[in-house]
């Protein structure tokens, strides 16, 4: 169709309004992230938008290396929480896409597991805090607390909705014809499950696996409730950096959040073409 | 359907029901759903029960004794009664309320719009659209760390206003007790006009061109054919997308604890905040269950709800 120039002009006109609104939080934060101490809170008269002196004193100061305009030193580095979030997020994406593309391939295929799309829906939907007092509990009991491996079950099991649905979307999209030849062939169907659907799915799966990445390495309310100390979660580090000495310690924040913000920023985007499917449960493809 | 083309059919058909490995089906097929069924049970049935046996009780992590000793404060659903009177749990209540209110709308109206600019063709749409995205993929706690240094009284926020308005201008955003509520909003607007606008655009494009055709042809002006054909098209997406909107803006906590921590005093207190206070704070338990249980009940509701319109937009596609 073709459009007038005027309506040209609002187009772009409200598009670039909207990327500056968009842009702003994300490059202050990514500014504030190379500034130096005397930059970073404008108390005085001129509040600096683009680091004057950019330095990467803040990035060195969350891994560790004292710096004496800071006058603090941190007593644990970011090293840790990195460690933290990237072993529970992988390991709860492994959980939940595991079980989830299992229980899809068998909903999808053999009709099993009727109860499953609402229980995992209602799963879904539920705000964790208000089961969070049965979790912390079970947790303490079985000796789940503040440790990786405990974050990773929770995270397995909180975005198992998402990986259930995304890959029952995939394989009830998926043509059967193949998977007939296979069993015609004489496979089992476990055979033709591992040896012919899984490595066709290759690329749905590794979409799917993104998703519930993302997803697990956002999580703040749950690492907050269920670790205290050895292993805390990057969001949960970040919002415990501040200092009797320099109040907020916003260079340092900022240097983290970025870290931490840029990877599902970059898997998202790699992702967008099923973003839809994900985040409606499968309702609306793209 | 016609039964008589003999392997035609076989495809067609659901393998499961006509071939001789159907018991081999059924079993595999429970043995696949068997993980997701345990963990399932795990997180939902057995905490749900523990939950509603210590809601009535007065039960607190501190009193040294194990949960199923529990009973030994039995409370005769006294923190239900509790509940009805607890100012501040209403009070918090209101808040959440007032929050999905405003956000949703006005996410819903931003998402919209720029979603009608998508929809045809145009130069760097691509890019454009990739960059807009954004903000829903930012881990959320950073999203609040961001705009609580947009909103503080030597921020940029400030900064433009003073430009603006040719004044100093240093509001303390955060300490003031309505404008903390604003600033929490336009967070929460800020990260999540984009997932609107993604689904809306998604449903968007999906209307049929050629009705829309059809109408010009007649003599349908543009607001016509949105009001008549794109909209009522759309109907389904459109509740999809306001149903996940009001379900995630009732749990609002990350942004919004990290900007103001409920503060100040309780005045941006949203339900999640207050049940964290209550739990990490108070440590009172057994009426955390209660309140916990009491809103289940209540989503769940509306979690049917939805769920009925998702199946019902699932089928539309299929």
């Amino acid at each position: 169709m073709k459009r007038s120039i005027p309506f040209e002009l609002f187009r772009y006109a409200a598009i670039l309004a909207a990327l500056a609104v968009t842009l702003i939080p994300i490059l202050w934060m990514a500014s504030m992230a190379f500034k130096p101490i005397g930059e970073w809170s404008a108390t005085g008269v001129d509040l600096t938008w683009w680091p004057k002196e950019p330095t990467l004193s803040n990035f060195r100061f969350v891994f560790g290396q004292s710096d004496s305009s800071l006058i603090v030193a941190l007593d644990r580095t970011a090293m840790k929480p990195i460690l933290s979030s990237l072993l529970s997020a992988s390991f709860g994406t492994l959980i939940a896409m595991s079980a989830g593309t299992a229980a899809a391939y068998g909903l999808s295929r053999f009709g099993s597991g009727q109860n499953l799309p609402l229980a995992l829906t209602q799963l879904r939907l539920f705000p964790p805090m208000a089961v969070m007092i049965p979790v912390m509990i079970m947790w303490a009991f079985l000796n789940l607390t503040d440790t990786w491996w405990g974050l990773a079950l929770i995270y397995g099991i909180v975005t198992l909705p998402f990986a259930f649905w995304l890959m029952k979307t995939f394989f009830d999209d998926m043509p059967r014809e193949i998977e007939e030849a296979g069993l015609v062939e004489g496979c089992s169907r476990w055979r033709v499950f591992t040896k012919i659907t899984l490595p066709m799915m290759r690329a749905p799966l590794a979409s799917a696996a993104l998703f519930v990445f993302i997803l697990n390495w956002s999580d703040y309310l749950i690492a907050l409730l269920l670790t205290t100390r050895e292993w805390v979660t990057v969001p949960v580090y970040m919002a415990s950096l501040s200092s009797s000495m320099t109040g907020q310690l916003y260079g340092a924040k900022a240097a983290l959040g970025l870290i931490a913000a840029v990877p599902p920023v970059i898997m998202g985007i790699a992702i967008q073409r099923h973003l839809v499917r994900g985040l409606t449960f499968g309702a609306l493809k793209q | 359907m016609n039964l008589a083309t003999g392997p035609d059919n076989a495809m067609a058909q659901p393998p499961a029901a006509r071939t001789p490995g159907r018991d081999e089906s059924a079993r595999l097929g429970f043995r696949l759903t068997l993980p997701a069924q345990v963990l399932v049970l795990f997180i939902a049935v057995f905490p749900l029960l523990m939950q509603l046996y210590i809601s009535l009780t007065d039960w607190s992590p501190l009193d040294g004794l194990s949960w199923w000793m529990a009973w030994e404060s039995w409370n005769n659903f006294y923190n239900y009664y509790d509940l009805m009177r607890d100012n501040r749990f209403w009070s918090a209540m209101w808040r959440t309320f007032v929050v999905i209110i405003v956000c949703v709308p006005v996410e819903f109206l931003l998402g919209l719009g720029l979603a009608t600019l998508f929809v045809d063709d145009f130069r760097g749409k691509r890019v454009f659209y990739s960059i807009l995205l954004m903000p829903m993929m930012v881990v959320p706690a950073v999203a609040g760390y961001m705009f609580f240094m947009l909103f503080q009284s030597g921020g940029p926020v400030n900064d433009v206003l003073s430009i603006v308005f040719g004044t100093r201008i240093a509001i303390a955003w955060l300490s003031d007790p309505t404008l903390a509520l604003i600033a929490v909003m336009i967070a929460d607007i800020w990260q999540w006009t984009p997932l609107m606008f993604l689904i809306l655009l998604a449903g968007l494009v999906g209307v049929p061109q050629d009705q829309i055709k059809a109408a010009t042809l007649l003599g349908a002006s543009p607001w016509q054919r949105f009001t008549t054909i794109v909209i009522p098209k759309m109907k389904a997406i459109i509740i999809i997308a306001l149903a996940i909107r009001v379900i995630e803006n009732f749990k609002i906590f990350d942004t919004l604890y990290i900007m103001t921590g409920g503060g100040p005093g309780v005045a941006t207190e949203t339900i999640s905040v207050y049940i964290y206070k209550l739990t990490t704070q108070d440590l009172i338990w057994g009426y955390v269950a209660a309140i916990a249980l009491a809103i289940l009940l209540v989503l769940s509701v509306f979690t049917v709800y939805a769920m009925k319109r998702m199946a019902a937009a699932r089928e539309v596609e299929a």
